[in-house]
């Protein structure tokens, strides 16, 4: 006989003015997923209540939690089932989630790291054209050799454009996952929102350092891999196995959630000279400020009547630029 | 050491648990994909349970001892012989320099063959495991498959050789395979009725699932889902067309059944760990290693509901196993 018993909302905290529902879902033995709200909604003031709160609970070190995984809406909580219920885990979830004040007054520690682009560089342009001649002959978001202007059509822009809405604005990791040592990087200039379907099917490779885009989310690719984001062109290491550049020697990883990207336009030349004093001469000094990003002054940005307006004319040039742009 | 003559269909240096804390980093904690046998093939050999030592998978895997050691292979029956001598499984085996193992294929029922050695495979830890992740290239033996004329250093055993030798398994601790492999599982993330109706959980969780040959390390692929109204809702949101899509989420890996489509995808132990597809429930911990025995293309997976407490309760009683109790 079933059990029958598929409900997994094990616990709730129930919306108010101030946030949205919580929902506590079971995830297995060892895991908990903690849920804003029940929309599938993709909205960054979701991901900055939630790594608030992350950091709170992490900085607790509670006994048998291993570790958690913020997505944007959701993070998942790794824990040892032998050592702490998942019961008592909830309740210091809760407790933190109830002391968090309103999202309004949220300060999050943010670090901001700029990193050099060269749009259109060789080596990206080499996996491209492998794509092109081993994948997908004739593929429609190939257009001259590269995605760039595939990218342009689908959001109803020219290649300056889009250009400008990478180097434009902040691009804010919300958490890590996937593939090692990377990121998801959305803008926190709405207005920048650049949004592409992914490679169909998937390139099988992409040299390390790679920037692309896939839906929403901006990735740079830490190690030469497959991968089906569009391409704008490569940036430097964000990590590294061997551990031998001063940055990476306590941990492979660059990237910690709730950072900020930045890009700023280089030649390839620069880009490949850094990549030698990364991982060689091991001298390369990385741009990493240390700063906040405090919700009340983003959402009066957000909601200004300027940006609002930006995204709409963005939306509708998005809307016309989605139905041209062949279908992959 | 051994020096690998043959290195058979896929063989790795595997430890168990794996590389803990890595999720949000984009690490799947890799290891043994049947932890049960590697940990007995540890305790015949006088090591601590979740040492590093050979996973074979398919079979063809041949070696020369290059010291005096002593071994056993326990997993499937690849018919392990020495020097061309048949030789038992589930005890330990004295060897001398110059023996050669050699593995045949695997056997009527499961897939992976697994080797202890005294003293443990020795390469270098990354991230606090032994483990290598394939997927993403990287621990174990230089993060790939062995090759042949690899040479693979030992460490230093815990006992006088002489006394570990002839060490056999209790004939009622040896696990039983099987065609179809019953996998008890807990209901999670996404399952009615928000996300699969009823019916489609009880489908789930009666239905014996062909395993497809295209699984691996990181995903048991397991037949379609067919004749039965499984989704509960038209669309993912701001996730995506499908059904099956939702804004990107944590995997509670190893273990998560992701629904791809139509497709259910066991999430194993090189598996990704964040993504933007459904997950409808979680094998348990103590039962994972069965599906690191289905043979893809043959064998079939069945989900057992199952509860947290159950599951707790399963992982303290298969933890007593790896103990000298064991041993006749």
């Amino acid at each position: 006989m079933l059990s029958k018993n598929y409900d997994v909302i094990l616990d709730t905290l129930p919306e108010n003015e101030r946030r949205l529902e919580i929902l506590f879902r079971q995830a297995g033995d060892g895991f908990l997923q903690v849920e804003y709200g029940r929309e599938q909604r993709a909205f960054l003031l979701d991901s900055f209540r939630m790594l608030t709160v992350n950091n709170t609970i992490l900085g607790k070190k509670s006994q048998g939690l291993i570790e958690t995984v913020p997505g944007l809406r959701t993070n998942l909580f790794h824990f040892d089932p032998e050592k702490i219920s998942v019961r008592e885990l909830i309740k210091k979830i809760k407790e933190v989630e109830l002391s968090v004040a309103d999202v309004n007054d949220i300060e999050l520690d943010s670090r901001l790291i700029s990193l050099p682009i060269a749009f259109e560089d060789s080596e990206t342009k080499k996996s491209v054209e492998k794509y092109v001649k081993e994948v997908r002959p004739g593929a429609p978001n190939v257009i001259n050799g590269y995605n760039l202007e595939y990218i342009a059509l689908c959001n109803g822009v020219s290649v300056d454009e889009v250009k400008k809405m990478v180097l434009g604005t902040e691009w804010y990791n919300s958490g890590g996952g996937f593939w090692p040592g990377g990121g998801f990087f959305w803008p926190m200039d709405p207005r920048c929102a650049i949004v592409v379907p992914k490679y169909n099917p998937p390139r099988t490779w992409t040299p390390e350092g790679t920037v692309g885009i896939g839906g929403p989310c901006i990735f740079t690719y830490t190690t030469p891999t497959g991968g089906g984001y569009q391409l704008f062109g490569r940036t430097i290491p964000v990590f590294q196995f061997k551990q031998k550049h001063p940055l990476f020697k306590n941990s492979p990883f660059l990237y910690k959630p709730a950072d900020r990207i930045k890009f700023h336009e280089v030649s390839e030349e620069e880009i490949l000279y850094i990549y030698k004093h990364v991982h060689e001469e091991t001298d390369y000094v990385y741009e990493i400020r240390d700063g906040k990003i405090s919700v009340r002054e983003w959402l009066k940005f957000f909601n200004s009547d300027e940006v609002q307006k930006g995204i709409k004319e963005l939306k509708k040039k998005q809307e016309e630029g989605t139905r041209k742009a062949p279908r992959l | 050491m051994l020096r690998v003559i043959n290195s058979g269909i896929e063989t790795l240096v595997e430890d168990w648990p794996g590389r803990l804390g890595y999720l949000g980093k984009g690490m799947a904690t890799a290891g043994a994909m049947d932890n049960v046998a590697l940990r007995f093939a540890n305790l015949l050999v006088g090591n601590p349970p979740g040492e590093a030592g050979l996973e074979v998978a398919g079979g063809y895997f041949e070696a020369e001892f290059g010291v005096d050691a002593v071994i056993s292979v326990t997993g499937t029956d690849m018919k392990p012989a020495i020097n061309n001598e048949a030789v038992p499984m589930w005890e330990s085996i004295k060897i001398s320099k110059g023996d050669i193992l050699k593995l045949s294929h695997f056997g009527e029922f499961s897939f992976r063959a697994y080797i202890g050695v005294a003293g443990g495979i020795d390469v270098p830890f990354y991230l606090g495991s032994k483990s290598t992740c394939l997927f993403g290239s990287y621990g174990g033996f230089e993060g790939r498959k062995l090759q042949r004329g690899d040479v693979l250093p030992f460490g230093r055993s815990s006992k006088e050789l002489d006394s570990l030798a002839g060490r056999k398994l209790k004939k009622e601790v040896i696990p039983e395979y099987a065609r179809e492999w019953h996998l008890r599982a807990i209901p999670g993330t996404n399952t009615s009725p928000d996300y699969v109706t009823e019916e489609g959980m009880d489908y789930l969780f009666t239905h014996a699932f062909k395993i497809l040959h295209t699984s691996n390390r990181s995903a048991y692929r397991l037949e379609e889902i067919k004749d039965v109204n499984f989704f509960a809702r038209k669309d993912g949101g701001d996730g995506g067309s499908h059904p099956s899509n939702i804004v990107d989420h944590a995997y509670a890996m190893p273990g998560a059944l992701n629904i791809c489509g139509n497709t259910p995808v066991l999430l194993v132990l090189d598996g990704p760990t964040l993504g933007g597809y459904m997950c409808a429930l979680s094998v348990i911990k103590t039962d994972l290693w069965k599906i690191g025995q289905g043979i893809p293309g043959k064998d079939f997976a069945k989900f057992i509901p199952s509860t947290q407490e159950e599951a707790v309760e399963a992982t303290q009683k298969q933890g007593a196993l790896f103990c000298e109790e064991s041993l006749e």
